[in-house]
């Protein structure tokens, strides 16, 4: 590959790219920035736009209002002018994400739970799915220096992980909130340990230090929330980088000796252009990376791009999510945040065979919002009766429900580890199109018996911890449809290219100079939120990228 | 007309339904006594363009004077219609300045914390119980 010349960096749309990325979410910002920083010339198409913090609706009083439509973290609710429709008619969970630069992590609460050991070797312990290609041990090193680049805040020390390297900043407050979680634990004797937040509760890396304004989930309008617009982005473009917003990729495209040229995309003004490079990374998530692998068939790979195993699209995993919502009788603030994870337990997460499950859940305590948090979580409807009378919700019993509720409410949100089904899938519609006529992904999606028992199980012990903390009303919302935030499995790595779609530093197997950097390759899901893997697997497989680029095979 | 496609009458209509599931209680004003259906609808269907077509519909099935009946008829028969008058409803009365101040909810603000400041779990200990009972992680076959 060719060493960067910034004198030359002006758009000129036929310059062949070192390396084209395709999508500036989490991943592909890793990606674009240490490989611009290495002298490579990076040009990343990104569907949405960089985000104006100025939109953010957290500052306004109608901020639960418009989190309900403009800032709903489903695309098909949002219908906004960069999304692309999602067919979910057959899919028990509702994909969520976002399209612009940072990617979904935009609306994201900013979790910061790495896989654990246990989770890369789910096969060799509990007999089930598959190992990882690489190990908890391996990726540690670049978590460490992810977390220094993301900026999270957290505390050392945590038993439900192998010690290592502490947080940049420190803990956030846990809040009443987090206090009150903390003693429902300690009274069964169970985990818990201070929220590890992707929130640096100091000025950070280009980020502010959170003020609890507790918006975390509809942007953070005080640029607290950490983002790759913030965290990555301006190092990428002062090293060289270029970012091509607006930028809807069609197909990737391929040579007669099958490997990757570039990509075809749609730009802001519905032209159509083509982005020449000599190495393609697809950084779309677990249902725009198969899409895209899908919608670029041609007679050489006509079943799509990077697809002789048969995998691309298949094995989607998407976390099933129950919510239970605690009421106690003091003051708990709940309207403050981070939203962000005050606390979190680890109690329910390796596997018990007693209980009638493999693997486990992780739970998070979040906030429980202003007062339309009485009856709604992120957006969504919850927490009401759907068979009761209109009378039974409202009037008198409206105004109770809601003095009950409001800042003395909490809720756990509890996310147990999908296990991975070739019949859950990544499909391409045959009518559904995006607003550039390019087909739409259709998602086939069940909730598989596992899952189902894993959220019972821990809806029940989730009650009991509550009520033994003095909880004077307790709701649960098992397995809310709009809670697909972790799109997961769809292009699997491994090293049997007839058992996977890329090998463990995210080349496809079939295409030597194309590869995938995000969380559609990973085996497993385990029981956590993904990002912290996601960024910190990407940074691996960009230094193993450059470690390699003389040997890399390009078009 | 006045805005948003509504006349007098479906603003007299939205207070009449907007009162009956948020009737004054107690220390909280009725909605329309702090204006849900005058400037706080204006401002709630402004921002929420796209819930006017169902709003529209809920409130056409609406008989003022026969309010429990035919609201949860359309309870009933479309949620998506009663959804919208509800969140109109809702919404425009928890952004006013006056319901907020009763219910004690300053919206979403920004507050000042020490960073360093030892927090009461490290004091008290309690954090301390949960490490002295050890790791509770699966350690993996080492390679």
């Amino acid at each position: 590959m060719s060493k960067s010349n910034l004198s030359s960096k002006k758009l000129d749309r036929n310059r062949i790219a070192d390396v084209l990325i395709i999508g500036a979410g989490p991943s592909g910002s890793v990606a674009a920035k240490h490989l611009a920083e290495a002298g490579i010339d990076v040009v990343c198409l990104e569907q949405g736009h960089m985000p104006d913090a100025n939109k953010y609706s957290g500052r306004r009083p109608e901020w639960e209002l418009v989190s309900q439509k403009q800032w709903h973290p489903n695309p098909n609710y949002r219908d906004g002018e960069r999304d692309y429709p999602i067919n979910t008619k057959e899919s028990a969970v509702h994909p969520l994400m976002f399209s612009g630069v940072g990617g979904s992590a935009t609306l994201y609460a900013g979790h910061w739970t790495p896989f654990m050991p246990s989770d890369f070797r789910v096969r060799t312990l509990d007999g089930v799915a598959d190992d990882w290609p690489i190990s908890y041990e391996e990726l540690t090193p670049f978590l460490e220096e992810i977390e220094r680049e993301v900026g999270v805040s957290g505390l050392g020390g945590n038993p439900a992980y192998p010690p290592k390297m502490g947080y940049p900043t420190p803990a956030l407050p846990i809040g009443k909130v987090g206090s009150k979680a903390a003693e429902c634990l300690d009274a069964m004797g169970w985990h818990w340990w201070p929220g590890t937040n992707a929130i640096p509760s100091l000025p950070h890396n280009g980020l502010n230090a959170c003020v609890r304004r507790g918006t975390c989930m509809s942007g953070c309008p005080e640029g607290a929330k950490s983002t790759t617009d913030i965290t990555h982005w301006p190092h990428a473009i002062k090293a060289g980088a270029r970012l091509i917003t607006g930028a809807r990729v069609r197909k990737i495209t391929t040579n007669d000796a099958g490997l990757a040229t570039g990509a075809v995309y749609v730009d802001q003004s519905g032209r159509e252009r083509e982005q020449k490079a000599s190495i393609v990374i697809i950084c779309a998530n677990g249902i725009g990376t198969p899409r895209l692998l899908l919608l670029s068939a041609n007679s050489r790979f006509p079943e799509g791009l990077a697809n002789s195993s048969g995998l691309v699209g298949k094995r989607l995993m998407m976390h099933p999510f129950s919510a239970v919502q605690a009421t106690f009788n003091e003051d708990l603030e709940s309207w403050r945040g981070p939203f962000g994870q005050n606390i979190s337990s680890y109690e329910f997460y390796e596997t018990d065979k007693s209980r009638g499950f493999v693997r486990g859940a992780k739970w998070g305590i979040m906030p429980a919002g202003g007062p339309l948090g009485a009856t709604s979580f992120v957006g969504s409807k919850a927490f009401t009766d759907p068979d009761a009378k209109v009378e039974d919700m409202w009037g008198t019993n409206f105004h109770d429900m809601v003095e009950r509720r409001f800042g003395r409410s909490m809720v756990w949100g509890i996310i147990g580890e999908d296990l991975p089904e070739e019949s859950n899938q990544v499909l391409l519609d045959p009518t559904l199109t995006d607003s550039d006529g390019i087909p739409a992904p259709k998602l086939l999606y069940k909730v598989s018996e596992n899952s189902e028992r894993m959220l019972r199980f821990n809806e029940e012990r989730c009650v009991e911890a509550c009520l033994a903390g003095g909880a004077i009303e307790t709701n649960v919302f098992h397995q809310m449809p709009d809670t697909g935030w972790h799109l997961l499995g769809t292009c699997m790595m491994g090293n049997d290219p007839k058992k996977s779609v890329v090998d463990q530093w995210g080349a496809t197997h079939d295409v030597p100079n194309l590869y995938i950097f995000d969380g559609s390759t990973f085996p497993t899901s385990a029981g956590l939120n993904p990002t912290a893997t996601i960024m910190t697997l990407a940074l691996r497989q960009t230094r193993r990228l450059i470690e390699q680029r003389q040997k890399q095979e390009v078009a | 007309m006045l805005s948003n496609n509504l006349n007098s009458n479906h603003r007299v209509a939205f207070a009449a339904v907007a009162d009956f599931l948020i009737p004054a209680y107690n220390k909280y004003p009725s909605a329309s006594s702090v204006g849900v259906h005058t400037k706080m609808l204006d401002e709630v269907l402004g921002h929420r363009p796209d819930i006017i077509p169902a709003f529209l519909r809920g409130l056409a099935v609406i008989d003022v004077g026969n309010l429990s009946s035919t609201i949860n008829v359309l309870y009933k028969d479309d949620p998506e219609g009663f959804s919208a008058i509800s969140l109109a409803a809702t919404s425009g009365y928890y952004m006013t300045e006056t319901v907020r101040k009763v219910l004690g909810y300053p919206g979403q603000e920004s507050v000042v914390y020490d960073a360093y400041e030892v927090p009461d779990f490290l004091i008290n200990q309690n954090l301390e119980n949960v490490v002295r009972r050890g790791p509770i992680y699966r350690p993996t076959p080492v390679e």
